[in-house]
């Protein structure tokens, strides 16, 4: 009897006790291309011994920057991965959740990659056939029309006569954000019409270049990059868009496609010279520092050298460093908790 | 006097139309009988090819492969500011030792990218290895000593024979440099294959070959400690009241109906009543344990009703009479005389129904079970993982060392419920009383 | 205050109470002739119970109050929860005791006391699992009306595109955000189908094989085997679907010039088929052993072969039981997750090809909600309503094949 209530008020109590001890571990979510070189660092820093180990979530960057800026507290999220810069608009609803003080971290570049299997010839593409290929409209003879084109060959002449199939990220992805305005932005660029459009109405022009077919040449394979590498292996025609990083931890699998001529490598991506890559990022909330333990030293082993440094840990996982100078500016802000302030 | 050749022409039993009829029969009768055995040999040959596919994956995950180097302790890398305090030792760069350590060994290695090889060659645990030597014996600064240092997940593959030698360079993981090494190495004697005790003490990493299940199964057991604590007893209370105390009305048949219904829901059903009621109305932590518990607890009670009924049911009428001719209350009957004959039946019930649940991942996974948890959970409001969950988020991962460590953790989770069901049929074969 | 210190004052109280009560208890003068007088702890207990039973009350009370308003941050709030409260939580401990104790005189009916609180437990613990059907009821039925506010059911019900990933900001294109689920259902539909063609046959004929023709040693030893089959984990079952079967399929399909995923309807539905053979042989066993021998009897005293006698007369007989237990079967083939999450596809498939790669309700209800957590967008509701589709199938499946049981089963004496 008395077992009873006492257990019904042990449940009780820890229960609710739950909402009111302090968390004591960071929490961290966002970006899947980012995920990799998080959650490695969480292990490195957590391994250390002076803190707990971060929980690192997966959740896209998108729906990550949501979860992060709906508001303060323990229940939320203390830092967002993201594999595309904050936007202005994202910004404002942190402001208006009450994060006023957002500290941005870059860590390096990361490639888009249109990898397949090894089994079959590399893909060759230009920006613009990128579009034909998977946008929802796509210019014919001057006019707006629905993606006509069911093969690459129908795209151009000189590509292979096989279905178009391309695995990619969902909009919660910031790889998704980055891909459609570099790459098929990129090509939308080259049809006069749409050119004239962007100067004209920018929205417009964003809206066509931004949306991908959804008649199932292209299929939204999930926030889990790792699954579209296997399917790839799996489906030699399909095509799939992710980060560098997956294609160089799994390059016995997969090869990446030649972009406006240019292979994606190590070299080329840190150059500048392939043409469709992007930083990566992560934000933290100043108001959570001080009072979730670890956080500052969270940030100073992401931005040590052993970590994105040039022979550092991160590299290793794929990561693109930043240049030495670059990595001194980070680390600096980084440990003064710089505020991050959108021009 | 009846013609008995007569009735014999009449009779027709064994003309030769009915005989071969009979052996069309028998034929058919025979055929019927190999189906099915058929049958039964299919489906345990579908069995035996599970089993044999997972065991041959996963068997050689309970090994790990090291090799052994002359690690330097240098005093410079472990204190480089002179700062001499325990701080120091726990964030020096033990990656620096290594490194050093591997040039010494491979001193002809010089190009960037080569050395980028040699250097991964050794897995990352292997600087955390270093770090809790030195710190269990800071004596051993300053001294060169012979460690056997955990070797990379691609090497552990190659050495256990996944990656094989004989494919173009292009299409495999170890490139010819790294062979090379891993031979210089096998040939002094500094490779060997040691039962892998990191799987079973150690949490989730990134690094297959040091990735373990001691959270997963620390977490699994809280979750079931948790989902028997609160099912057991009101599973056992609510089959006593059906049976025995509960009127023929329409609100008994409320309830029973409830309980056959429950037992046929979908398992996702229950996570997403989990996640919406105890996560965003009652803001209980998420991934923890205990919400995982309670999910489970609803999903696990019809079962323990339903096998809870059965048993009380079992005990004869005549052991309630005697009681309750002696006098006592029915209450005291139930507690006092029905309960504890009914016992080993509700148990080996319970124990089916926790084996189920430790199998179950679906709820789990809607309740934010499934982010990235290194750290051993230390109390049932951590964030946590269950084994099922975590044998899911290895399948998931690209890195082939994880397919042998998710096949691993498969025969884990498999032994344990072979146990607990050898356990209940046990029990119920120990207990079985017959009336 | 902090709840440690409280809990363990309420206890203190609590036990000093139990001593109290049970000492005061042996004063008493017994009755005449009464024989059942109460035990001291059963006097003691009754103290605990008038003690305790407030303080969880009220508590209980505050808890639901400040979940329900979820005012964390109103200071008058915070002032009743850290201060007020816990000197309520004493005083009605202490009153509680106070009263009990006074009550402990000859001739009290501690017993009824004591029932009566067990009963009302038992009877709270019965209706645990009405609250859950209510609980779960309740919580899919408001989200989805929430999801048909922005989605006309048509669209849902009736619908052939679905693609739910919408943009996430203003400033963001994502997908038109269809949500026609006729896609899903035929995904499912047909993974169930081809896991119901391999598991019927093969549970069926081990069932017949097992009752009617096995020996005793070999029936003890391949039942418990074939149970087996249901006790894996299904997780397992997906990463053999993922990793062996599908791989097997798509090695075979272009050996023989087919063009088969590695993630085919034909991978996912083998291997459910595999995990429901128990379902099937275990629950047709038990009905055929039901016929009783008199039916077997009559028909080889007429001369009919042991397979001509299953075929006419045992199972015409157990038909309607069998049709049950593939009822059930079909209700948890629908209902699984965790094969179809690994072994079968992400994008809806309006196709009778098993070869392709389709997508089923469950996969899509994991992958809505696993990451996403906001409640107001379309995507994460149209999780709740897949999810109370499923529910309602199941349910219907399991009463129609209750009813099918009932109504058409022999009635043998």
């Amino acid at each position: 009897m008395i077992k009873k209530t006492l257990g019904l008020a042990v449940i009780a109590t820890v229960a609710l006790a739950g909402q009111a001890v302090a968390r004591d571990q960071i929490r961290i979510v966002g970006s899947s291309t980012v995920f990799p070189f998080a959650t490695t660092v969480a292990e490195t820093f957590g391994s250390k011994g002076a803190f707990k180990t971060p929980v690192v979530e997966s959740t896209g960057s998108g729906g990550g920057l949501k979860l992060f800026c709906a508001g303060i507290g323990e229940g939320h999220p203390d830092v967002t991965n993201a594999s595309r810069r904050i936007k202005k608009t994202e910004v404002e609803k942190c402001a208006k959740a009450g994060i006023t003080e957002i500290t941005e971290v870059k860590v390096g570049f990361d490639g888009i990659v249109l990898a397949n299997s090894k089994a079959t010839a590399p893909v060759k593409l230009t920006k613009q056939q990128i579009f034909m290929a998977l946008a929802k409209q796509v210019p014919v003879n001057g006019k707006l029309v629905a993606n006509p084109y069911k093969t690459w060959k129908d795209v151009d002449a000189s590509l292979p006569n096989t279905k178009i199939e391309v695995l990619g990220p969902p909009p919660t992805s910031g790889t998704r954000d980055a891909f459609v305005e570099l790459a098929m932005e990129g090509g939308a660029k080259k049809f006069p019409s749409l050119k004239a459009l962007r100067k004209s109405d920018k929205k417009a022009f964003k809206v066509i270049a931004h949306t991908v077919r959804e008649d199932g040449a292209y299929i939204e394979a999930g926030e889990n990059d790792n699954l579209i590498v296997q399917k790839l292996t799996a489906n030699k025609n399909a095509v799939g868009i992710f980060g560098f990083s997956f294609l160089d931890q799994n390059a016995d699998r997969i090869q990446g496609g030649i972009i406006g001529g240019v292979k994606p490598t190590f070299e080329n991506i840190s150059a500048g010279d392939y043409g469709i890559s992007r930083s990566l990022y992560f934000y933290v909330k100043n108001a959570h520092v001080g009072k979730v333990p670890g956080l500052k030293e969270y940030l100073a082993e992401f931005t040590s050298e052993d970590a994105f440094g040039e022979f550092g840990y991160l590299t290793e996982k794929g990561l693109i460093p930043l240049s030495e100078e670059e990595r001194a500016l980070v680390r600096s802000r980084a440990s003064t908790l710089s505020k991050l302030n959108l021009m | 006097m009846t013609d008995m050749s007569d009735l014999k022409s009449e009779n027709q039993w064994m003309s030769e139309e009915r005989k071969a009829l009979l052996g069309k029969r028998h034929r058919t009768e025979r055929r019927f009988k190999m189906l099915g055995l058929g049958a039964i040999f299919i489906a345990l040959a579908m069995l035996v090819t599970l089993f044999v596919n997972i065991t041959s994956k996963g068997y050689s995950a309970f090994v790990q492969t090291r090799f052994e180097m002359n690690v330097t302790f240098d005093e410079t890398v472990i204190y480089p500011n002179g700062d001499r305090s325990a701080q120091a030792i726990r964030g020096a760069s033990y990656g620096n030792l290594i490194r050093n350590t591997l040039r010494a060994e491979f001193p002809d290695v010089e190009k960037r990218r080569d050395l980028r090889s040699l250097f991964g060659i050794v897995s990352k645990g292997a600087s955390r290895q270093l770090r809790k030597i030195v710190m269990e014996k800071p004596s051993i600064i300053g001294t060169t000593t012979a460690i056997w240092l955990i070797a990379s997940d691609d090497m552990d593959m190659f050495n256990k024979g996944y990656i094989p030698r004989n494919v173009v360079e292009a299409d495999r993981r170890v490139k010819d440099k790294e062979i090379k090494w891993f031979d210089h190495l096998d040939a002094k004697g500094s490779v060997q294959k040691v039962f892998n005790w990191d799987f079973f003490s150690s949490g989730d990493s990134r690094e297959p070959e040091i990735a373990g299940i001691w959270g997963a199964m620390v977490g699994s057991f809280y979750t079931l400690l948790i989902t028997f604590a609160i099912s057991f007893p009101i599973g056992v209370m609510s089959a006593i009241y059906l049976e025995e105390f509960a009127p023929k009305n329409r609100f008994t048949d409320i309830i029973e109906v409830n309980i056959n219904n429950l037992a046929a829901v979908p398992s996702i059903v229950f996570g997403l009543l989990g996640m919406g009621l105890f996560l965003n109305l009652a803001h209980l932590p998420r991934s923890a344990s205990l919400v995982g518990g309670i999910t489970l607890a609803l999903m696990t009670l019809p079962i323990i009703i339903i096998s809870a009924r059965a048993s009380i049911r079992a005990v004869p009428d005549s052991i309630r009479q005697a009681a309750l001719g002696l006098g006592a209350s029915r209450q005291q009957t139930a507690f006092h005389h029905v309960l504890p004959l009914s016992m080993p039946g509700i148990l080996t019930g319970t124990i089916i129904g926790l084996s189920q649940a430790l199998g179950e991942t679906a709820p789990l996974l809607m309740i934010g079970m499934v982010a990235f948890i290194v750290d051993i959970p230390g109390n049932i409001t951590d964030p946590a993982t269950v084994l099922p969950v975590q044998i899911f988020l290895w399948a998931d991962s690209p890195e082939r060392a994880f397919v042998e460590k998710t096949s691993g953790a498969i025969l884990v989770l498999l032994s344990f419920l072979v146990f607990m069901n050898a356990l209940a049929v046990l029990l119920r074969r120990k207990f079985e009383r017959r009336w | 205050m902090s709840f440690t210190p409280l809990i363990i004052l309420l206890l203190a109280i609590c036990t000093f109470g139990y001593w109290y009560g049970s000492k005061k208890a042996l004063t008493l003068v017994p009755e005449q002739g009464r024989v059942d007088r109460g035990q001291p702890r059963q006097f003691g207990t009754f103290v605990v119970i008038w003690a305790a039973v407030p303080p969880v009350f009220l508590f209980a009370l505050w808890s639901v109050f400040s979940i329900m308003s979820g005012e964390y941050k109103n200071k008058v709030f915070n002032q009743i929860d850290q201060i007020i409260l816990p000197v309520l939580l004493i005083l009605s401990t202490v009153l509680g005791c106070y009263v009990a104790i006074n009550k402990i005189k000859t001739g009290l009916r501690v017993r009824k006391t004591l029932e009566f609180v067990i009963f009302a437990f038992l009877i709270l613990a019965s209706t645990v699992s009405v609250f859950t059907t209510i609980g779960i009821v309740f919580s899919l039925l408001f989200e989805t009306l929430n999801f048909f506010e922005k989605v006309p059911v048509f669209d849902f019900v009736l619908g052939l595109n679905w693609s739910p990933q919408t943009a996430l900001r203003e400033d963001q294109v994502g997908s038109s955000g269809a949500f026609g689920a006729i896609p899903l259902f035929a995904g499912t539909m047909l993974i169930t189908l081809i896991a119901m063609l391999v598991a019927v046959p093969l549970g069926l004929f081990s069932a017949i094989y097992m009752t009617e023709y096995a020996s005793k040693t070999f029936r003890a030893i391949v039942k418990p085997i074939l149970e087996i089959l249901a006790g894996i984990p299904t997780v397992v079952y997906g990463f053999f679907a993922a990793l062996t079967v599908g791989v097997f399929f798509r090695d075979v399909g272009s050996s023989i010039g087919l063009d088969v995923v590695s993630e085919s309807a034909l991978a996912a539905g083998v291997v459910m088929g595999m995990m429901i053979i128990p379902f099937i042989s275990s629950l047709s066993d038990d009905v055929i052993t039901a016929v009783p021998q008199s039916l077997r009897d009559g028909s080889y005293a007429l001369g009919a072969t042991k397979s001509e006698t299953v075929l006419k007369v045992i199972l015409p007989a157990a038909l309607p039981g069998i049709v049950g237990a593939v009822l059930l079967a079909v209700s948890r083939a629908i209902g699984e997750t965790m094969i179809v999450v690994m072994a079968a596809g992400f994008a809806a498939n309006l196709t009778a090809n098993p070869l392709e790669a389709v997508t089923t309700v469950t996969v899509q209800i994991v992958g809505l909600l696993v990451g996403d957590q906001e409640f107001d967008s379309a995507k994460t509701l149209a999780a709740f309503a897949l999810a109370l589709v499923l529910f309602l199938i199941t349910l219907g499946l399991n009463v129609i094949a209750l009813i099918v049981v009932r109504k058409y089963r022999e009635k043998y004496d």
